[in-house]
């Protein structure tokens, strides 16, 4: 099933893009069916488990390159939210784009594209599957940032999205490189845990990934600019799933890292910080979109600190808010796109009594709001109390943070939620409203709903987590609890309850503040552009466009590299000839050779190089190797007329050269020949193994069916590297073309 | 470019063609088993035209659609493969037997050597196109009458 789901993805968008064309809401209807499919698929998975869904594609099976997915209970959990989001937000685009002026037709395929990215993302099974589409996301999603690309503000936070989360993405690479040399294998499952440095130095590469991506400090600065996206997108992409990739990766990798102290104190560290810098952030901000994606900076910090710590508690916990938090804070980013659209505004200092104007929006905003602050009866309830279960249960001075970050996050949170729906909602001038839209308020009702029903129905959701955190730590067998009675943590979350509100109370009195700057997002902007001015004026001074100091860098280079073999010429050993023409045409080649540095003309150099190229192809006839003797003769013979041909737009002799740069080429060039013929020297006289030649034979013959060796490796046993090479080839010879096109458009 | 008028010239090459062609065409196929194969058989037509070119008998411009589809033809060789199941260049050898060739063997690495002399033949055109083009277009300026 899984091949037919992506299949399906891939021609959605397709689809999608040509249904787009004749109307927005076609294509967003077609976009949707997928994500639809998959959802029902993955329902249907809940029922027949524990048999996984599994698929491998092949591509190069010597390295381990496959395309390899397995669905497994954590990914089942993520794809019944990405595709079930997905469902809903494709449904309320059409609401938010209108009937009239629709999205571009690439609007609805580039949400589909991501939507599929972010499937092969979960369902990975190995490190390269899971690189490919993590990246697949930060490119989809740079796409739907910049989607107002018209606008330089845009087209800035894209970059800026892109670049953070792409260096991030290298920096994961890296790290699971590392993980696939230590254990040998590509396949996630079987990954052993990570030691020492090499399990330090991987573990920071990863926790460098997942924070760029889960929008974690100092990486998070790309997180508010994103808010340029449409907030069908924020809320999809922003809230519900793509940041939740990095957190996703911290679960999936959680295992592995386990010894590595580096993996918990660099990932809590983060996360704590996140937690709190974006609580602050959520309580700075005026515009109410901009107040929820701090607050999603504050909330996945919390997700990264459980998933750091790695508890089985804590991972139970993390799954448990992974699941409510996609649900509330879609929710509410679905509610703040629709309050834009219907008011004109997402400020709250011109908001305010929207619960009059519209109370079914104001409902579904506060059961979704409460859940993010943690209150009974609603799924973050559950979620909340299990993670300050998490925390409370640590020991020691672990116990002592962890437990004042957590609760003071929590505070925070509670204070900028209640200060979000005091400024919409509350009381105030009633903001004038446009008539309301259902396709905008259904999907946001949708997934308040479904908050509250998996607090009342307890056991669909307690599947869902319990499963999900087994599978990562099997001593994580907890369940969500709806009234744990008056425990520690239930006094605790009331404590923080009362405090929170108490204080998102006194801020939103203020309602008018003064926009807090954006300093970090200013920073990485600032080291973008400076890449992008050192960069050329690097490369220009690397890639000067000199011809001679190019072969002179080159030739001092391979004169440097063959200084080790030196000391392993047997030098009184060494046979001087086998029979008597190699001297003869030794005396032709290094006789042309020399001439071509003595004569005055181009073109006398050039046939120089000729004789020199017809010496060594009669060298290689004197040692029986007509096939190479072959093809140097006509590479030689088809380089001189190149020569020739070209020497017509150049000034037949050579241009001076000063004396001290002359004498430099003439010692880089003799110790460039001399260096190269020590190490064929040394190369020839110890070879460290036995050349393969029997078992190549055999393997021509048998498995390539022919008998001469040198043309079955190059076009069997090594054809990749043969087309390699004619790739080359073909690139050089447009190369040739552009460059002459030029030249003609200049004379013309 | 410096196009040769005289006619011993011309008759010689239009008369060495068809030998060098078919030297090509027989380096080409003999590849497998013996010294040859795509690349030198490439070169080999490549230099007919490269000699044709130069003596103006011909001037050949499709270098772009030779490199084109050499590159078409060896990554689908590459990849047909995968479609029927099997590992990228996984190779299939034919035997046929013909009538007066007797028991002729062919593999896909054939319809793969073949993209690459398509390749190179290609590269020569592209050369020859490229290093060539500016003389005539500045003769042709001159005949418009400017300096």
């Amino acid at each position: 099933m899984i091949p037919v789901l992506l299949a399906a993805h891939l021609a959605g968008i397709v689809g999608a893009s040509v249904a787009g064309y004749r109307s927005a809401r076609a294509g967003l209807l077609v976009a949707s069916i997928p994500p639809a499919i998959t959802t029902i698929w993955a329902l249907g998975q809940l029922n027949s488990a524990p048999q996984q869904a599994f698929y491998e594609l092949h591509w190069v099976q010597g390295l381990g390159l496959s395309l390899r997915f397995s669905v497994d209970e954590l990914a089942l959990l993520m794809t019944i939210l990405v595709s079930g989001i997905g469902v809903l937000v494709f449904f309320y685009s059409t609401g938010y784009f209108g009937s009239t002026a629709g999205p571009d037709a690439r609007f609805p395929s580039s949400l589909l594209a991501f939507s599929g990215s972010m499937l092969g993302l979960v369902w990975a099974d190995s490190v390269w599957t899971l690189f490919i589409f993590w990246e697949f996301t930060s490119i989809t999603s740079f796409l739907l940032v910049g989607y107002k690309h018209v606008e330089d503000s845009v087209r800035i936070a894209a970059r800026r999205a892109l670049m953070i989360t792409g260096a991030g993405g290298l920096s994961l690479l890296a790290g699971l490189l590392l993980l696939v040399r230590e254990s040998n294998t590509t396949i996630l499952d079987q990954i052993s845990p990570a030691t020492g440095t090499v399990g330090t130095v991987a573990a920071v590469l990863v926790l460098i990934g997942a924070a760029t991506k889960s929008a974690q400090v100092p990486f998070h600065v790309w997180l508010p600019g994103a808010m340029a996206a449409p907030t069908p997108v924020s809320a999809y992409l922003h809230s519900a799933t793509m940041v939740k990739a990095g957190v996703f990766l911290m679960a999936v990798m959680g295992p592995i890292f386990a010894n590595a102290a580096v993996w918990k104190t660099v990932g809590a560290a983060c996360g704590i910080a996140s937690m709190l810098w974006g609580g602050i952030g959520a309580l700075r901000h005026r515009d109410a979109k901009l107040m929820l994606a701090w607050g999603t900076v504050s909330q996945l910090g919390l997700l990264v600190t459980l998933f750091a710590i790695g508890s089985p508690k804590a991972v139970f916990a993390g799954i448990a808010l992974l699941l409510a938090h996609a649900l509330f804070k879609a929710t509410l980013f679905l509610v703040v796109g629709e309050i834009d659209i219907r008011t004109g505004t997402r400020d709250i200092a011109e908001l305010g009594g929207l619960w009059r104007a519209m109370p079914l929006t104001c409902a579904v905003a506060t059961a979704a709001g409460l859940s993010m602050a943690g209150a009974p009866p609603l799924l973050g309830f559950m979620a909340k109390e299990a993670a300050l279960e998490a925390v409370l249960g640590l020991a020691g001075a672990e116990q002592l943070v962890f437990s004042c970050a957590v609760i003071l996050g929590s505070v925070l949170t509670v204070a900028y939620t209640t200060r979000f729906l005091i400024t919409v909602f509350g009381p105030g001038p009633a903001t004038v409203v446009s008539p309301p839209r259902l396709a905008m308020t259904a999907p946001a009702a949708v997934l308040s709903i479904a908050g509250i029903a998996g607090y009342i129905f307890v056991a669909a959701p307690n599947r869902l987590v319990s499963n999900a955190a087994i599978e990562l730590n099997a001593a994580a067998t907890y369940s969500l609890i709806a009234w744990p009675g008056l425990k520690t943590a239930f006094v605790v979350s009331l404590a923080i309850l009362l405090v929170g509100s108490l204080l998102g109370l006194a801020i939103s009195r203020q309602r008018v503040r003064p926009t807090p700057g954006s300093q970090g997002a200013d920073w990485a902007d600032a080291a973008i552009d400076g890449i992008l001015t050192v960069a050329p004026s690097l490369t220009a001074r690397i890639q000067h466009g000199s011809l001679p100091v190019y072969v002179v860098t080159m030739t001092a280079m391979a004169a440097l590299a063959t200084i080790p073999f030196l000391s392993e010429i047997p030098y009184l050993q060494l046979d001087l000839w086998n029979s008597l023409i190699e001297p003869f045409l030794a005396i032709v080649i290094v006789g042309s050779a020399i001439a071509g540095t003595f004569v005055g003309s181009r073109l006398g150099a050039a046939l120089a190089l000729g004789a020199v190229g017809l010496g060594m192809s009669a060298l290689f006839v004197s040692y029986g190797a007509p096939d190479l003797a072959l093809t140097q003769l006509l590479v030689e013979t088809i380089i001189v007329v190149a020569f020739v041909l070209g020497l017509g737009r150049l000034r037949q002799s050579f241009p001076p050269v000063d004396t001290t740069w002359k004498a430099a080429r003439i010692v880089i060039a003799g110790a460039g020949g001399i260096g190269v013929t020590l190490a064929i020297a040394a190369a020839s006289t110890s070879p460290t193994g036995t050349p393969p030649l029997a078992d190549v034979s055999e393997q021509a013959v048998e498995e390539g069916g022919g008998k001469n060796l040198v043309n079955v490796i190059l076009t069997d046993l090594r054809a990749l590297d043969t087309l390699g090479e004619v790739v080359v080839l073909a690139t050089v010879a447009i190369g040739i073309l552009a460059l002459a096109r030029i030249n003609q458009t200049e004379v013309a | 470019m410096t196009a040769s008028r005289s006619s011993i010239v011309h008759v010689g090459i239009r008369a060495a063609s068809p030998l060098a062609i078919t030297v090509g065409v027989y380096l080409f196929f003999a590849g497998h088993s013996q010294p040859g194969g795509g690349f030198a058989a490439g070169l080999v037509l490549g230099a007919v035209i490269t000699l044709r070119t130069v003596t103006g008998l011909q001037r050949p411009t499709n270098a772009t659609g030779l490199l084109s589809s050499g590159i078409v033809i060896v990554t689908a060789t590459a990849a047909a493969p995968l479609i029927w199941g099997g590992t990228f260049f996984d190779q299939r050898v034919v035997s046929v037997e013909l009538p007066v060739l007797g028991t002729v063997k062919s593999g896909s690495a054939l319809i793969f050597d073949a993209g690459v002399t398509i390749i190179v033949i290609g590269l020569v055109i592209a050369l020859l196109d490229g290093l060539s083009t500016s003389e005539p277009s500045a003769i042709e300026t001159d005949a418009e009458g400017r300096p």
